[in-house]
């Protein structure tokens, strides 16, 4: 319980804090913020009238607490490009990006998984360095790279089997879903191929550990066969740990998912953030962020928790007072999939 | 003093050598040096030659990978970008090595208070993604080779405490730090004497995975328009000139790709045999 009034309470401070740093980023322009959404050829009247549209004339610290008041009614302000509200924009590019990321977390589960429990259990020499080769190699390909050999073997049109579309996103959206999922197809293979090698190397880590710490060896003497015992005992010891990793990957997979939009041309939110950053559009750009950064400091807290309740190690330790030895070096993944 | 330090680095090397991982990694990463120090006085063309009558031209022998969309060589811009990325690895290494490390100090230092904020802080920041740090240090900034290094600092300086933790942990709660420290030796001469170089193989192994993984993210927030400036050399540049090539030529989409995983690879292999050296013993 004291586990979770601390992390939430440091869950709210972070947000605090993110909220002030991309207020500060966002003023700290040279010139301020109305001359910059003018643009060059802008005529003082119009740096003004903007200034007073959007109360930049108005002191710093009113400004942000006005914003911020703003974020806790859930108004994120208004786009100065399109007039609509930021919450909406968010909300229907949200609509083609969450899927996409979370098709991509599928399929690198898809890919890692198995992989990594092959790996563990490959007993030749040469097949275990070969998957390990294989790992590395998944995980050193660019996702703008690998959508681009993906088009170019399975697109309609420029592909060798043409056999998925190219590019876009239908426009009537999810309301014809075998070809909105259709499109989405490709951009998510070309980023779950780098994030399903990351997770069949923490997989097979996990699982190493686990078989380090003698109880499959201890499920084997029971009867189990080693293919039993690692499936059976490895897999579930080190699903708290795979847990974390599975979480970080999704937050990891933005950059990756972001580029493979832009390169699909799927209208999504990485495409609204580049061009709202691209346009100026610093309204928009500094609520958008917020959210982003805010949505990905919860993931940190739901995947700690999750952790937590998966391993009551972890509690045990807490409560005898030692150290945990870190329970989370399994969910220190590095940031790849870029 | 000097030579002994010169003979430890060959030492290091051979035993890098030794192993099929490590060899095809020196081999890789020598060239990729070689390349950068070439294209500091020679390409096959120069870089702002542009021919707007042979744009987007197929690989000949004035052009071995093609022109871009300005009729620039695609094959001088790729060893020029070599550069940037050499710049750009380097750099990450050093400003991530050493945020972890003030980091990894912060966690184990003697204030409890300190320490265990420290430890919810790189909690907390950890799930942010390295595209949403450079993107806010765009907007004040402007896109640069700075942005890029600052912002996979930040992200793999976070990471590394966190890798680096346990085995600081228990370096800094052992028998000779205790006596250093009972023995009148300052808080800073034990973290550096007795902490760091137990967490030094975990550190090696990490930055060198984090120098390849600069490598990608450079190629991905360049193509985003977040990375380098317009008009630097970069392999991120060339893979997103190679993007809009599939259409006229799309065997040229093969080389930058190429180069960015290779280097990658080589980076990670370089790691794994650092890792199976230090286990050995033998560095």
């Amino acid at each position: 319980m004291r586990f979770l009034a601390h992390r939430l309470l440091l869950f709210v401070a972070a947000l605090f804090g993110v909220s002030v740093l991309v207020f500060v980023a966002l003023r700290i322009l040279p010139g301020d913020v109305a001359a910059v959404m003018a643009g060059t050829a802008a005529t003082p009247d119009r740096i003004a009238a903007l200034r007073t549209q959007f109360g930049l004339d108005r002191p710093l610290i009113t400004q942000y607490l006005d914003w911020v008041g703003g974020l806790l009614h859930g108004d994120l302000g208004t786009s100065a490009l399109t007039g609509r509200a930021v919450v909406a924009q968010v909300g229907q590019r949200a609509s083609l990006t969450f899927p996409l990321i979370i098709l991509s977390l599928f399929i690198a589960l898809l890919i890692g998984l198995p992989l990594g429990c092959a790996s563990v259990l490959a007993n030749g020499r040469r097949m275990r360095g070969f998957l390990h080769v294989l790992a590395i190699v998944g995980g050193a390909v660019p996702a703008l790279w690998s959508g681009l050999l993906l088009i170019l073997l399975f697109s309609r049109g420029t592909g060798l089997i043409g056999i998925f579309p190219s590019q876009g996103f239908p426009s009537e959206g999810w309301h014809n879903p075998g070809r909105a999922l259709s499109s989405l197809v490709l951009p998510a293979v070309a980023t779950g191929i780098v994030a399903g090698a990351g997770i069949m190397r923490y997989t097979r880590a996990a699982v190493g550990d686990v078989m380090d710490g003698g109880a499959i060896d201890m499920a084997m003497a029971c009867g189990m066969t080693r293919t039993q015992a690692v499936l059976r005992v490895g897999l579930r010891l080190a699903t708290p740990q795979l847990v974390s990793v599975a979480g970080l990957t999704f937050a990891q997979m933005i950059t990756g998912v972001m580029v493979v939009e832009s390169l699909f041309a799927l209208p999504g939110l990485g495409a609204l953030l580049i061009g709202d950053v691209g346009n100026r559009d610093l309204i928009a750009v500094q609520s958008e962020l917020f959210l982003l950064a805010a949505f990905f400091l919860l993931l940190g807290l739901v995947i700690d928790l999750i952790h937590r309740a998966l391993d009551p190690r972890l509690k045990a330790a807490d409560a005898t007072g030692t150290d945990a030895g870190d329970g989370t070096t399994g969910s220190a993944a590095s940031k790849g999939g870029e | 003093m000097e030579s002994e330090g010169i003979g430890r680095v060959f030492a290091a090397l051979r035993a890098l050598w030794r192993r099929g991982s490590g060899r095809y990694a020196l081999i890789v990463l020598g060239l990729w040096i070689a390349v950068a120090i070439v294209s500091l006085f020679w390409t096959p063309q120069p870089l702002l030659a542009t021919d707007g009558y042979h744009v987007w031209a197929q690989p000949s022998a004035a052009h071995p990978l093609g022109t871009d969309g300005t009729g620039a060589d695609v094959l001088s811009w790729l060893m020029a970008g070599s550069r940037t990325n050499l710049v750009i690895a380097v750099l990450t290494v050093i400003c991530s090595g050493a945020l972890g490390l003030l980091l990894v100090g912060l966690m184990v230092s003697r204030s409890a208070g300190l320490a265990s904020t420290t430890v919810a802080v790189v909690d907390a920041l950890i799930s942010i993604p390295t595209v949403l740090i450079a993107l806010l240090l765009t907007v004040p900034f402007g896109a640069s080779v700075g942005v890029i290094v600052g912002a996979c600092s930040i992200a793999y300086g976070l990471n590394l405490a966190r890798i680096a933790r346990p085995s600081a942990m228990l370096a800094a709660r052992s028998d000779y730090v205790e006596s250093a420290l009972a023995g009148g030796a300052s808080g800073w001469y034990a973290f550096t004497r007795h902490v760091v170089p137990n967490i030094m193989p975990v550190l090696t192994v990490q930055l060198t995975i984090s120098a390849g993984t600069s490598v990608l993210a450079e190629a991905g927030l360049t193509y985003l328009g977040v990375g380098v400036g317009a008009g630097v050399p970069s392999w991120g540049h060339s893979l997103s000139t190679s993007v809009k090539l599939i259409n006229v030529f799309p065997l040229t989409v093969v080389w930058p790709g190429l180069v960015v995983t290779l280097a990658v690879v080589a980076l990670n292999l370089l790691g794994d045999a650092f890792n199976s050296a230090m286990d050995e013993g033998s560095l």
